[in-house]
């Protein structure tokens, strides 16, 4: 398969961020930029469903919910490495984008959005009751106090280490989302979201590539979510509220669906520009002002968001009219 | 017609039944009371899902600012109330700035997506909601607050029940928009091409309704509805700008319910998801989990109406 140039684009982004990132990064800010990785994992899930497909999930942080919690019970429960615990964990929550795509399949538009809303919500109340596993005993294994230590990758043991891999792990996850854009998956989502119809007429099974996008989606989902477990072994059912995955898919739109730095521009803008404005000594809620008026800009006149604007103020630049 | 008086008569049947399945063995009294809370805090769901379907049926949009704009709505009558206005004032000034922030988005925003998808202008008005809400939570920082109308205190007792007279007041003002709304819509020309806009958009266009008028009237109705929602959710639960915000999850429940498109079926899903997460309390088994009670009562909704057709909402083409 041949690499594009934003494929090369990607490689060197990855190259750089793995190399300058754990130089220039310290303490809590290494934290912070493997959250916004993890994040940024989790808006490339719901941006290819709504540039490829036009399906709307307001799920997602849910579904990574459900992966960090599977992450952590099994890392609790049993003594596997990390990288089965996190394979677990993401068919766990594969399975789960599957059963919510069930009824999902014969909606469209907004009253496909609402359902995936009305699961964010369900698994809110879920995750919030019952927490998150930390070392308890019981299915459910909570316990007060403090919590039992997490496992990390064996290679990847210091935090600027697992901002590394978690790095590697995501643009691994990029390149899947783009071999699936060029294969048969991907020219029958393309002709799903011209017309389902003509899609039906020209043998395209549509109730087959549409569960496989869930699928997928909560593929990348459940990655993410045991990815961010790792980060600091615990996890804040606040993290995953229904209104989480309302934002993350905000973020994805204003970052720009269509292009891979669409994602990223969105896990930077979702943690790290709270955490930017925290050290700034401002109030974190100015961000949701600027996300809303950036949200309806985007939606108004830059339909590609901020990344199809770099992107198209960049090719502009190489044809030479500035 | 009669098949779907006699469907809507086994629904009822079986909500009674779930509820008498929770209140088992429990002492009347203590159920009643149950049922009254649940009740005003259902009205709470039903009126902001009637809000929100006023608006999508006549314009499209589904307004997930509806929260934001009546928690700015219930800060702003707080806020006055601490400077020492008169209290009816404060109120009648929140609900107007809730009206006026939704009218706002109307008249500014909305236009520029009038021919775009359904999912689309119901994204932006996320946008919306996010602005309202920063500034919200922004000019009032997190605090505990109280805000108490003096109907708090006056309560009637019906049959051994003593109710504040502000939760009577929720269940009738849901039930009263929901028949003021209808009478609206059935008598009145506005509300003829109110209905005639829901039906078909462009078609309505052609032949001379005034979009934009029509259009004006329902961001205001549902305006004025999400600011009375959001006074009377500060006074009976929270009086915190993100919780009341947030609060347009389960009225988005509660107007599935009612297909986004049946203001009586509204009302009653959002009454009925009210009383069962308040009778749910009853039962040690769901006790903890009840908050679900709006998102499984959506999602059983959806699917049991999806049984026979292949698209579900009417106006899902």
């Amino acid at each position: 398969m041949k690499i594009t140039r934003s494929g090369y684009a990607g490689i060197a982004f990855t190259l750089a961020l793995l190399i300058l990132l754990p130089m220039l990064a310290n303490g809590q800010w290494v934290k912070v930029f493997t959250s916004a990785s993890c994040f940024t994992l989790a808006a490339a899930g719901v941006a290819f469903m709504y540039s490829r497909l036009g399906m709307v999930s307001l799920g997602q942080v849910a579904l990574m919910g459900i992966g960090g919690w599977v992450m952590l019970r099994m890392n609790h429960a049993f003594n596997f490495p990390f990288e089965v615990n996190l394979i677990i964990a993401a068919s766990v929550t594969m399975i789960f984008g599957w059963v919510l795509a069930l009824p999902a399949l014969k909606m469209r538009g907004l009253y496909l959005a609402l359902i995936t809303l009305m699961a964010a919500g369900g698994i809110e109340v879920i995750l919030s009751t019952y927490r998150f596993p930390n070392g308890g005993t019981g299915f459910w294994g909570v316990i007060p106090s403090v919590a039992a230590p997490f496992r990390r990758p064996m290679i990847a043991a210091s935090d600027s280490a697992y901002l590394q891999y978690v790095i590697v792990i995501v643009a691994l996850c990029f390149a899947l989302i783009d071999i699936h854009r060029r294969t048969a998956p991907g020219r029958a989502w393309a002709m799903i979201r011209r017309s389902e119809a003509a899609a039906l007429a020209s043998g395209v099974n549509i109730v087959y590539y549409k569960a496989w996008a869930f699928g997928l989606s909560g593929l990348l989902a459940g990655i993410a979510g045991a990815l961010l477990a790792g980060s600091i072994g615990l996890l804040d059912a606040a993290t995953f509220r229904a209104s989480e995955s309302i934002m993350l898919f905000a973020l994805a739109v204003v970052g720009g669906a269509r292009f891979w730095l669409g994602a990223v521009i969105a896990g930077i803008l979702y943690r790290v520009l709270p955490a930017l404005f925290n050290d700034w000594g401002l109030d974190a809620d100015l961000t949701l002002i600027i996300f809303g008026a950036a949200l309806l800009h985007a939606i108004i006149t830059a339909p590609d968001g901020i990344s199809g604007q770099i992107i198209g103020l960049t090719s502009k630049f190489k044809r030479g009219t500035p | 017609m009669k098949v779907k008086i006699l469907q809507l008569l086994f629904y009822a049947l079986g909500a009674v039944l779930i509820c008498v399945l929770l209140s088992w063995g429990k002492p009347p009294k203590i159920i009643g009371l149950f049922i009254v809370s649940g009740l005003a805090v259902g009205s709470l769901y039903a009126l902001g899902g009637i809000g929100i379907v006023v608006l999508y049926r006549a314009t499209g949009v589904l307004n997930f600012a509806n929260g934001a704009v009546g928690a700015f709505g219930v800060m702003l009558a707080w806020q006055l109330a601490q400077i020492g206005w008169p209290g009816p004032l404060t109120w009648l000034v929140g609900i107007l700035s809730a009206t006026a922030l939704s009218l706002a988005y109307g008249l500014l925003i909305a236009p520029k997506l009038a021919w775009r998808d359904n999912v689309v202008k119901a994204v932006a008005t996320l946008g919306f909601a996010l602005v309202v809400l920063g500034l919200t939570a922004f000019i009032w920082e997190d605090d505990v607050r109280r805000l108490s109308l003096p109907t708090d205190k006056q309560a009637v007792v019906i049959m051994g029940l003593r109710i504040t007279v502000t939760r009577m007041i929720v269940v009738s003002a849901a039930i009263a928009f929901v028949l003021g709304i209808w009478l609206f819509l059935t008598h009145t020309r506005i509300g003829l091409q109110m209905r005639a806009l829901a039906n078909n958009r462009d078609i309505s266009a052609l032949i001379g309704v005034p979009i934009f008028k029509v259009e004006t009237i329902a961001w205001s109705i549902s305006g004025l509805i999400a600011g009375f929602t959001g006074l009377m959710f500060g006074d009976l639960i929270r009086l915190e700008p993100s919780v009341i915000t947030f609060m347009v999850i389960p009225s988005i429940a509660a107007a599935i319910c009612g297909r986004l498109d049946n203001l009586a079926l509204v009302l009653i899903g959002g009454l009925f998801i009210g009383v069962i997460e308040s009778l749910s309390t009853l039962s040690p088994l769901i006790k903890q989990v009840r908050p679900i009670a709006p998102f499984v009562i959506a999602a059983i909704a959806l699917i049991w109406m999806q049984r026979s057709q292949k698209l579900i909402f009417s106006r899902d083409s």
